[in-house]
C-alpha cells in the first residue's frame, strides 16, 4: 500500500504530484537541490529533503541520493516525473532492488522501449504499422546508402539513443546522404557516447499525433484518445490540444487499437505514450513509446475526465484500472500551451531570473499547472519552462478563445517569457483551421523572416 | 513573497485507503552491498558502478584501494595467472604477543596467506611476472615473507630472462618482525641489482599508500615507475614529519603528482589506462629483430647561399619554427614520456621517453622550448637545468640496458644560467654527460634543429653523429655573449655571427658536423614534413650503419671521432 511517495523531480510536474497525493491522503516528500530551496515544490510537500547542489547531475539525476532520501524518509514509493530518471532503467532497477514502489512501468520495458531499433521492431512484429526503414543498426554510411536506396529518399538518419532532435539530420537524395549520416553520428556519438544509428524513409508534412494509453498489472490496457503535438519548435512542442481537429472517429479508432497493440507488445505497464506521425493520407505510423506521464497530460485528463497522476499511483499500488475502454468518452476540446522563460526575439534564450509581479488567468475551463510565484527566482540549471496554461471548451473554436483570451491576461514581469509569441500563433487563421502540420513553426518564422 | 511553512500538509485522515486487503509489500531497504560510502567525498555510491568502474569513485574520481586478486584481473589477460609460492609463512621471529593469531585471522579474512600475491601471468600476450600487494592485509607491511616472495619472484624472473611487474603498496616494514623485517629491504634490492646486471625490465607500479620501508628498497628501483594519481608516495608518513619538524605541511605533500614533480615518477597512470600502458613497456622492452626500410641516400639539395650568418642565427631562433616535442609527433610513434632525473626534479625544458622509429624502439630526447609564450616560461625556454641532463643521462643509460639506439634533439640558447642550477652543480652535470655520453654501448644521433648553445647542447651531442638544419647554428656560446666577453659590447652580435663560425655549412667543412638537412623558405609547422620526411630517411641509413657495429667499433668509433677533433 502506498502511503507516502517521494517525487523525484521538481517544478510544475512535482507540484501536480504532491496535489494528487494530498487529495488521496498521501503524504509527499519532495526532493531539492539546493538551487531549489524557495522552490514552490519544496514548500508545498510535507517534507523536504536536500540531495545536492544546483546542477542536475548532483541533484534531480543522484540516483543514490534520492534512493538514501526515500529511505530516510520512509517513503514507500518513487514518483518519477518526466525528464530527469524518469526514463532511467538503472534508477527504475535500482528502486526494484530496494523494495521501492516505481511508479511507472518495469525497469526491463523501460531499456526495451528506450532503445529505439529495438522498440521498432517489438512494434514491426506486433503489426503495429511502423515507417520503412533499416532494422539492423547502421553504422558506416555506405552501408546506410544501400538501405537508404531500398527505402526510398527522402531518408532520415537518427540515433539509436537520441532524443530532443540530437543526432539526427534528413537527407532529400542520394547526393547528400554522407554529409547527413556523418554529421548524425558525430552528434550522437558526441552526446551519448554512442554512434548506433539507424535509417528510414523521412515522412514529410506529418502531425505529431500520439495516443495516451494506461495499462495496469492484470493486462488491462486502455487509450485515452490522442493529442496533437503538431506546433514544435526545434522537436520542442509548444501547444497540445486533444482531440486533433482532423482525426475522424474512425481514424481515431484504429490509431487507438494500434496504440493499445504497441502497449500490450511491449508489456506495458501504467501510463504511457505512443507517438505516432499521421501523413496527410491518414497513414500513420508507431515512432516511439515514451514511458512516463508526459508534460502535456492535462488536455487528456480534461477530455476524458481521468486525473492520470492518481491512476498512476492506484496502478502502482496494484490496483485494477479504474475504467474501461468503453468509459472513454473524449467529451469538448482541450488545449495547453507551454509558458517559458525565453526571449521569442533573441532566438528563444532561455531567460532566467525573478518574477518581480505576476497575475495568472482563471475562470470556467481554465487550469494553471505551475510552480512560480510572485518573488520567485527562476533558477538557470534546469528546463525553462514556466507554466502551463490550459482551457477547456465544448469545441475547438470556443477553445481557442477562450485560450486568446486567458494568454491575454497572463502577466509575468521580471523576466522575458514566451506568452505574446504564443498569443500570435493563436491567432494565425491555418492554426485556427488545424491547417498545420510538424514543420509549421519552422515555416511560420521562415516567412517572418522574409516578411 | 517568502513561502516557508505557509502551506497545510497532508491529513492523514483523508487517506484513501488504496489496497483492500492486499498483501503489503516488502518495506523499502537498500540490500546489503548495494551502495557503499566514498571515504573521501563522503557520498553514496553503487558498488556495481565503483567495480565496473576500476574501483574509482563515480563521484569524485578517488582511487580506491585494490585488492590484489582483482589487481590481477584488472591487468592481466583472463585466465593467464598462474600463483607461485602459496603457503609460505613467517613463524613469529620475536615471539611478539598476539602476532600469529592476528596472522591467522587476516589469513582467514582475506583467503590469502601473506601480503603479497606473486605468480605469473600473460599482459596482452605477453609473458610477465607479477607481484601484487594487497594492503588488506597489515598494511602490505613487508616481514619476512613478503620478502621472500618477491625475493623468489625476482629470481625466477630473472632466470626465465622475463620482465617483472611489481605493485606496491604498503606501510613499510613489519614491526612484529623487527630486525628480520628491515633485512628484506637489502634482500628484495639484492635481488633486483641481480635483474638489473642480467638487463632484465623492472616496471615498479606505486599505489596508494607506498611508504617507510618498501619505498626505501623495491618500490623505488624500477627501471620504469609509474604511479597512481594521488597515491600518497614517501618514506616517513606525513604525521611523522609533521610531529617532527613541528610544522602542517602543504597539500600535495608525498602524492603522486609531488612526486612525479621531483623527479622520482616517471609517468602517472590512470587505472583504466594502466593495462595498456603496461602491455606497451613490455612490448616496447622485447628483443627482436627489426627491419627498417631500404633507404638510398639522396643528393643533398642546395642550401639557401645567400643569408648572412647573423640572418642564420635569427632564424635559428624563429617562432614559427618547429620544437623538439614537434618532431617527436612527426617522426616516431607510441610515443611515451618519462619524467624525472630520480634526484631532485623534472626539468621541462628536456622532454624524453621510449618511442617506436619504424616500429624499432629508441630513446628520444628532445630540449623543449614552448610553442607559446607560457609553455616557454614552463619550459624555461628550452634551457636546462642540471636535472634536465641528468634525467637525459638516466634515459640514455636505460637506452644502453636495453639495447635501443639514442636519438637527441638540441634546441638550446645554453644550459641555464642561475643560482639554483650552480647550487645543483650545473657544471658537473653536463661534464657527466659528455663523460658518458662518450663510451655509451648503443649509437646516439643528435640533430640541432635550432640553436646549438655551448656546453648545454653539447650535453646532449656526445654523439656518433651531429647533424644540423640548415639554419640551425653550434657555437661555443651566443653571438651577444661572444662579442661581449671579446668586445665588452654584446651589441656586436651580428658581426660576432659573422667571426664564430656558426652556420651549418662552415661546421660542416669543419667537420664538427657530419650533415646538413636543407630547409624550405619558409620553415614551419606547414612546411615541416619537407625537413622531417628526409630526415626520416637519413635515420634510417644512420641506425642501419651504426647499429650494425660492434659495441666495440661503436665507441672506439666515437672516440675517434672527438679524439681528432
Amino acid at each position: 500500500m502506498i502511503k507516502k511517495v517521494l517525487i523525484a523531480n521538481r517544478g510544475e510536474i512535482a507540484v501536480r504530484i504532491i496535489r494528487a497525493c494530498r487529495e488521496m491522503g498521501i503524504e509527499t516528500v519532495a526532493v531539492y537541490s539546493e538551487a531549489d530551496k524557495e522552490a514552490l515544490h519544496t514548500q508545498l510537500a510535507d517534507e523536504a529533503i536536500c540531495i545536492g547542489p544546483a546542477p542536475s547531475s548532483e541533484s534531480y539525476l543522484n540516483m543514490e541520493q534520492i534512493i538514501s532520501a526515500t529511505i530516510v524518509s520512509g517513503a514507500d514509493a518513487i514518483h518519477p516525473g518526466f525528464g530527469f530518471l524518469s526514463e532511467n532503467t538503472k534508477f527504475a532497477e535500482l528502486c526494484e532492488k530496494c523494495n521501492i514502489i516505481f511508479i511507472g512501468p518495469d525497469s526491463k520495458v523501460i531499456s526495451r522501449l528506450g532503445n529505439k531499433s529495438e522498440a521498432r521492431n517489438t512494434m514491426a512484429n506486433a503489426g503495429v504499422p511502423i515507417i520503412p526503414g533499416s532494422r539492423e543498426a547502421i553504422y558506416d554510411a555506405s552501408k546506410g546508402k544501400e538501405v537508404a536506396r531500398e527505402i526510398g529518399y527522402p531518408v532520415i538518419v537518427k540515433a539509436a539513443l537520441g532524443g530532443g532532435g540530437k543526432g539526427m539530420r534528413v537527407a532529400e537524395n542520394e547526393a547528400g546522404f554522407d554529409m547527413a549520416f556523418n554529421t548524425a553520428q558525430k552528434e550522437t556519438k558526441a552526446a551519448f557516447g554512442d554512434d548506433t544509428m539507424y535509417i528510414e524513409h523521412f515522412v514529410q508534412h506529418p502531425k505529431h499525433i500520439e495516443f495516451q494509453i494506461m495499462a495496469d498489472k492484470y493486462g488491462n490496457v486502455v487509450h485515452l484518445g490522442e493529442r496533437d503535438c503538431s506546433v514544435q519548435r526545434n522537436h520542442q512542442k509548444m501547444i497540445e490540444e486533444s482531440p486533433c481537429a482532423v482525426i475522424s472517429d474512425e481514424l481515431r479508432r484504429r490509431m487507438g487499437e494500434a496504440a493499445v497493440k504497441a502497449a500490450k507488445a511491449a508489456h506495458y505497464e501504467n501510463a504511457g505514450t505512443i507517438e505516432f506521425l499521421l501523413e496527410k493520407s491518414g497513414n500513420f505510423y508507431f515512432m516511439e513509446m515514451n514511458t512516463r506521464i508526459q508534460v502535456e497530460h492535462p488536455v487528456t485528463e480534461w477530455v476524458t475526465g481521468i486525473d492520470l497522476i492518481k491512476e498512476q499511483i492506484r496502478i502502482a499500488d496494484g490496483q485494477q484500472l479504474s475504467f474501461t475502454q468503453e468509459d472513454v468518452k473524449l467529451t469538448g476540446h482541450a488545449i495547453e500551451c507551454r509558458i517559458n522563460a525565453e526571449n521569442p526575439e533573441k532566438n528563444f534564450r532561455p531567460c532566467p531570473g525573478t518574477i518581480t509581479d505576476m497575475y495568472l488567468p482563471g475562470g470556467k475551463g481554465v487550469r494553471i499547472d505551475s510552480a512560480i510565484y510572485s518573488g520567485y527566482t527562476v533558477p538557470p540549471y534546469y528546463d525553462n519552462m514556466l507554466a502551463k496554461l490550459i482551457v477547456f471548451a465544448k469545441n475547438r473554436t470556443e477553445a481557442i478563445r477562450k485560450m486568446q483570451s486567458a494568454l491575454g491576461e497572463v502577466i509575468i514581469e521580471g523576466i522575458d517569457t514566451n506568452v505574446d509569441y504564443q498569443y500570435d500563433i493563436l491567432h494565425d487563421p491555418k492554426y485556427q483551421a488545424g491547417d498545420f502540420d510538424i514543420e509549421f513553426i519552422a515555416e511560420r518564422e521562415a516567412k517572418n523572416r522574409q516578411g | 513573497m517568502k513561502l516557508s511553512n505557509m502551506f497545510k500538509k497532508t491529513s492523514r485522515r483523508g487517506y484513501i485507503s488504496l489496497g483492500e486487503g492486499k498483501p503489503v509489500h516488502m518495506a523499502p531497504e537498500v540490500p546489503e552491498g548495494l551502495l557503499k560510502k566514498c571515504n573521501v567525498c563522503k557520498s553514496a555510491i553503487l558498488t556495481e558502478d565503483v567495480k565496473k568502474g576500476y574501483y574509482i569513485c563515480p563521484k569524485c574520481q578517488n582511487y580506491f584501494r585494490v585488492h590484489a586478486m582483482r589487481r590481477i584481473e584488472m591487468v592481466a589477460d583472463a585466465g593467464t595467472f598462474e600463483e607461485w609460492d602459496k603457503g609460505l609463512t613467517s613463524g613469529n621471529p620475536l615471539h611478539y604477543k598476539g602476532y600469529e593469531e592476528k596472522v591467522e585471522a587476516l589469513q582467514e579474512k582475506t583467503g590469502l596467506d601473506e601480503a603479497v600475491v606473486t605468480g605469473k601471468a600473460m599482459i596482452a600476450g605477453n609473458e610477465v611476472v607479477l607481484a601484487v600487494c594487497d594492503g588488506r592485509f597489515m598494511m602490505a607491511s613487508m616481514g619476512k615473507v613478503v620478502g621472500e616472495k618477491i625475493t623468489r619472484a625476482v629470481e625466477k624472473a630473472t632466470g626465465e630472462k622475463l620482465p617483472i611487474i611489481i605493485f606496491a603498496c604498503s606501510g613499510g616494514a613489519r614491526m612484529q618482525e623487527g630486525i628480520h623485517s628491515l633485512m628484506q629491504m637489502a634482500k628484495t634490492s639484492a635481488a633486483l641489482k641481480r635483474h638489473h646486471d642480467a638487463g632484465c625490465l623492472y616496471v615498479s607500479v606505486l599505489t596508494d599508500p607506498t611508504t617507510g620501508g618498501v619505498t626505501a628498497s623495491f618500490a623505488m628501483l624500477g627501471d620504469i615507475i609509474l604511479a597512481e594519481p594521488g597515491a600518497l608516495i614517501g618514506f616517513a608518513g606525513p604525521r611523522v614529519i609533521e610531529q617532527t619538524i613541528g610544522q602542517k605541511l602543504p597539500k600535495g605533500f608525498q602524492r603522486a603528482e609531488f612526486l612525479q614533480e621531483h623527479g622520482f615518477v616517471d609517468q602517472i597512470v590512470e587505472r583504466p589506462r594502466l593495462r595498456e600502458t603496461l602491455a606497451e613497456i613490455v612490448a616496447m622492452h622485447k628483443q627482436g629483430a627489426y627491419d627498417l626500410p631500404e633507404v638510398e641516400e639522396k643528393e643533398t639539395q642546395a642550401v639557401q647561399k645567400n643569408l648572412t650568418p647573423w640572418e642564420r642565427v635569427q632564424l635559428s631562433r624563429d617562432k614559427a619554427r618547429p620544437v623538439g616535442a614537434e618532431y617527436i609527433e612527426e617522426l616516431f610513434t607510441d610515443f611515451m614520456e618519462f619524467h624525472g632525473d630520480r634526484y631532485y626534479q623534472d626539468d621541462k625544458a628536456i622532454i624524453g621517453g621510449i618511442a617506436r622509429f619504424h616500429g624499432m624502439p629508441v630513446t628520444v630526447i628532445a630540449q623543449a622550448k614552448g610553442r607559446t609564450t607560457k609553455e616557454n616560461i614552463e619550459r624555461n625556454f628550452g634551457m636546462p637545468s642540471p636535472d634536465g641532463y641528468r634525467k637525459a643521462l638516466r634515459l640514455m643509460k636505460q637506452a644502453e640496458k636495453f639495447n635501443r639506439p639514442v636519438i637527441c634533439f638540441v634546441d638550446t640558447p645554453g644550459a641555464f644560467c642561475g643560482l639554483e642550477a650552480e647550487e645543483r652543480g650545473q657544471g658537473e652535470a653536463i661534464a657527466r654527460n659528455l663523460f658518458e655520453m662518450s663510451n655509451l654501448q648503443v649509437p646516439i644521433l643528435s640533430v640541432v634543429i635550432g640553436e646549438g648553445g655551448s656546453g648545454g647542447a653539447l650535453a646532449m651531442a656526445t654523439s656518433d653523429e651531429v647533424w644540423l638544419l640548415e639554419n640551425s647554428i653550434y657555437s661555443i656560446l651566443s653571438p651577444e655573449g661572444f662579442a661581449s666577453i671579446l668586445w665588452k659590447d654584446s651589441s656586436r652580435a651580428k658581426e660576432a655571427a659573422g667571426v664564430m663560425k656558426l652556420t651549418a655549412d662552415q661546421l660542416l667543412k669543419a667537420g664538427i658536423v657530419e650533415r646538413v638537412i636543407p630547409e624550405p623558405e619558409d620553415f614551419n609547422l606547414e612546411t615541416f614534413t619537407e625537413v622531417t620526411d628526409p630526415m626520416d630517411d637519413y635515420i634510417c641509413i644512420f641506425l642501419k650503419k651504426y647499429g650494425a657495429m660492434t659495441k666495440e667499433e661503436l665507441t672506439e668509433k666515437r672516440y675517434d671521432r672527438f679524439r681528432r677533433m
